[in-house]
């Protein structure tokens, strides 16, 4: 499922990201990539996530997030 | 003395800044990296018997060849080779900065590291054992609080024992198996075939396996490449094919792979993430329906406070100025030069000069919002609106709302948006946020005409720009900057409490820009507009027939659909693009009001020839109208002036004195902001095109303004 439809609070594995080029840069640096833990802190639709990523929170736009493949764990 | 060169590296909000204010205090110097638009600061600090040079780099969560701050910083590592780096790591975050940390270590930097914040780690439940940490590492590991002294002697002792004796890391990095073979492969050839390379070879061979265009042109520029980019491509391939990944992110998981085992070793986590006071404020700030109207609430206390605090700090330097207005008078006797300094200096710098503490504070204030951390939450509460009408995201908020302060700091933030479209259509809508060189106009016409009203004729402007903003931010979308908007994520920093250092110096950095135009520009126009005023020799000092009002009565029709048709309008209309804050100076010192203390005597005697009766007339009926505040002369505010008052209630009507307003507020932006627009564009193009737009929007919306008001009846 997309990190766009996670329940929040949910402590999920990313299994793959869908971006590509600089922005997947971006991601990785800030923590987001294959394999990685995230949990959705926030998820009011519509509106942009706030997500946990080793700690820290992001804030991630829905469209993105909709890219970001997930699984339970 | 010895000197030690010092550079402060890590991520954005980590209490770096924080940490250089303190250590320099006001011995910093702000510039630009060379050739770049990335702000560089730089200061000076004694310890001991040693000379400590500090240059802060920009914050980045990452070395790589994507973003201009991010080559800057590691440009600065590798050419400039500062004796010690101080990486400034929020502890509460470990995992996350410590990928600029390995990044560092790659280039073999000589690093201290500074934990900082660790009341918000203890209070996440996170137990950090440094000792392990600095051994895994090979670098110090200090536990500072940047906000005070904690730590501070500790991290300064470090700092120069390890200018001495360098730390060795580039053997402490373990990447796996397969990842290191690849990088030792690829250095071995590098080492054989090039030489002369500023960095570590290992660096570069990791560069290269990443696909860095900028060290690969370099090997391809230094003409024995070939075998070494063979030899990379080579591998690049293998990655795929063995990890089912290219090699970039292989390395990525290799280094986070590598701080995993860090972080397993020297942290201690909570089973359970503890929920933070930020996390408990942030339920309600970010809150579904809650956020919108809180941010407003902010916006709306922000201008209450600004106003109740600087309205009568103002009065008391209008005070000053009146005194020395007529100390200059008095002494020096009627005459040309008299009329120079008084007229055109005092009276129109001085007029500038008056608004000063209520800039001070909207800076002051904003400071604090944005060291906070609040910000932020406004581009996140922001964002769903934004996205929806304008297809922008909320990281274009923030911009937008520095634009409040000044436009200037507002265009130059957009540099943190990536797509070069968003980023354009931002600059062209941040000049209609309403900048506070916009308050004195404001605060003058509000305190002739709506005293009663002051707070909420105020705010409508600033509801205003943010809706023309919008309304033209849509419409550009759909034309000519149609496509995608760009991918959002930002950080969420938790709150902090900003230190008053820090906001006092933030606010400095911005005002004294503003203290520097009324010394600059604001000084020039006001020789410029005395002189066109006095001339030709013999007319009455800014009458009708100088210079100044022969140009503002050729060009005044153009103005007379808006309700404002006078010359003296016009005038202050045209001179307004060179600083918006002038157009109060420009009725300044057209009516003179620089050399009068406040007191309605001085304004009728001192009032030009021609204007004088019905300026008596109209500051009678002012006093009358406002008795209380005439009163209280001794300390009433800059824009309380009755000589000011009256000749201004004379020039408007209430009706068109708001839709000057409204053009004031909308029409060409200021020249600082256009040459902002050029230097960040690199282009006429896009400050010409503001300019043009803007103008055509003003007139459209204070037409609109004025016309409707009349056919409502109002006048």
């Amino acid at each position: 499922m997309s990190l766009a439809m996670a329940t929040e609070n949910e402590n999920l594995k990313i299994v793959q990201v869908w971006h590509g080029g600089k922005f997947q840069k971006r991601l990785q640096e800030m923590g987001i990539y294959k394999d990685s833990q995230i949990k959705v802190i926030k998820n009011d639709i519509p509106g942009p996530l706030i997500v946990d990523v080793k700690g820290s929170r992001l804030i991630l736009g829905r469209g993105q997030a909709q890219k970001i493949m997930v699984e339970g764990e | 003395m010895d000197k030690i060169r010092i550079a402060l590296a890590g991520n954005p909000n980590v209490g770096k800044s924080t940490l250089f204010n303190r250590w320099t205090g006001m011995r910093q110097h702000v510039g630009n990296w060379p050739g770049k638009t990335v702000e560089k600061k730089e200061g000076t600090f004694k310890h001991d018997q040693y000379e400590m040079e500090v240059v802060d780099l920009p914050g980045n969560y990452s070395l790589t060849a994507y973003s201009v701050e991010e080559v800057v910083s590691r440009d600065y590592i590798v050419d400039e080779k500062p004796d010690v780096i101080v990486n400034v790591i929020d502890a509460a975050n470990i995992e996350r900065n410590l990928y600029l940390t390995v990044q560092m270590m790659e280039l073999g930097a000589n690093l201290v590291l500074a934990l900082n914040m660790n009341k918000f780690a203890r209070e996440k439940g996170l137990k950090i054992n440094k000792k392990q940490l600095s051994q895994l590492l090979g670098v110090p590991v200090i536990e500072i609080e940047a906000v005070d002294e904690t730590g501070s002697e500790e991290l300064l002792k470090s700092i120069v024992k390890i200018s001495k004796s360098p730390n060795i890391v580039l053997d402490r990095l373990e990447y796996g198996n397969e990842v290191s073979e690849h990088i030792q492969q690829v250095k071995e050839i590098i080492d054989e075939d090039i030489s002369g390379m500023d960095a570590p070879s290992s660096w570069i061979a990791l560069k290269l396996l990443e696909d860095d265009p900028e060290i690969t042109k370099k090997i391809e520029e230094s003409g024995n490449g070939q075998r070494v980019l063979k030899s990379v491509k080579k591998m690049q391939r293998h990655f795929n094919d063995v990890f089912d990944d290219d090699a970039d992110a292989a390395i990525t998981d290799a280094r986070y792979g590598f701080i995993a085992g860090l972080v397993s070793e020297s942290v201690k986590k909570p089973k359970i993430d503890k929920v933070t006071k930020s996390d408990l404020i942030d339920r309600i700030v970010t809150h579904k329906y809650l956020g919108i109207p809180i941010f407003l609430l902010i916006m709306w206390l922000t201008f209450q406070i600004t106003f109740t605090l600087g309205d009568p700090l103002g009065g008391y330097i209008e005070g000053a100025l009146g005194w020395l207005g007529e100390t200059v008078a008095a002494s020096m006797g009627e005459g040309f030069l008299t009329s120079f300094i008084v007229d055109g200096i005092i009276g129109g710098v001085g007029g500038v000069l008056v608004f000063v503490p209520l800039i001070f504070i909207l800076f002051l204030i904003l400071s604090i919002l944005e060291d906070s951390g609040y910000l932020a939450r406004a581009a996140f509460v922001m964002d769903r609106f934004m996205h929806k009408l304008v297809g922008l995201h909320g990281k274009s908020f923030i911009p937008m709302i520095l634009g409040f302060g000044c436009a200037v700091p507002g265009i130059m933030a957009t540099r943190t948006l990536e797509n070069e479209k968003d980023r354009l259509l931002t600059m062209l809508i941040v000049p209609f946020m309403s900048c506070s060189a916009r308050l004195p106009v404001y605060a003058l016409l509000v305190a002739a005409f709506f005293s009663a009203y002051q707070g909420w004729v105020i705010f409508s402007l600033y509801l205003l720009g943010i809706v023309v903003a919008i309304i033209m931010a849509a419409i550009f979308k759909k034309t000519i900057f149609k496509g995608m908007s760009a991918p959002f994520v930002m950080e969420l920093p938790p709150y902090r409490l900003p230190t008053v250092k820090g906001a006092l110096i933030h606010m400095w950095e911005r005002g004294a820009l503003f203290l520097k135009k009324a010394g600059t520009i604001i000084l020039a126009l006001s020789v410029v507009i005395w002189a066109l005023s006095s001339l030709p020799v013999g007319v009455e000092y800014a009458s009708q027939e100088s210079v100044t009002g022969q140009i503002g009565t050729v060009l005044s029709p153009i103005f007379a659909p808006l309700g404002f048709g006078e010359w003296q309008a016009t005038v202050a209309i045209i001179y307004g693009f060179l600083a918006k804050e002038v157009v109060v100076s420009t009725f300044g010192t057209l009516y003179g009001i620089g050399e009068d203390g406040g007191g309605e005597e001085a304004a009728t005697e001192e009032a030009p020839a021609g204007e004088s009766t019905s300026v008596e007339q109209a500051n009678e009926t002012s006093a009358e109208a406002s008795a209380e505040e005439a009163s209280a002369e001794e300390e009433t505010a800059p824009e309380e002036d009755q000589g000011f008052i009256a000749a201004m209630q004379e020039l408007f009507t209430p009706l068109s004195a708001y839709a000057y307003m409204v053009f004031i507020l909308l029409y060409i932006p200021c020249m600082a902001t256009l040459a902002t627009i050029k230097r960040e564009t690199n282009s006429w193009k896009w400050p010409g095109f503001a300019a043009v737009y803007t103008f055509v929007v003003a007139y459209v919306v204070s037409f609109v303004v004025y016309q409707g008001g009349l056919l409502m009846g109002f006048a």
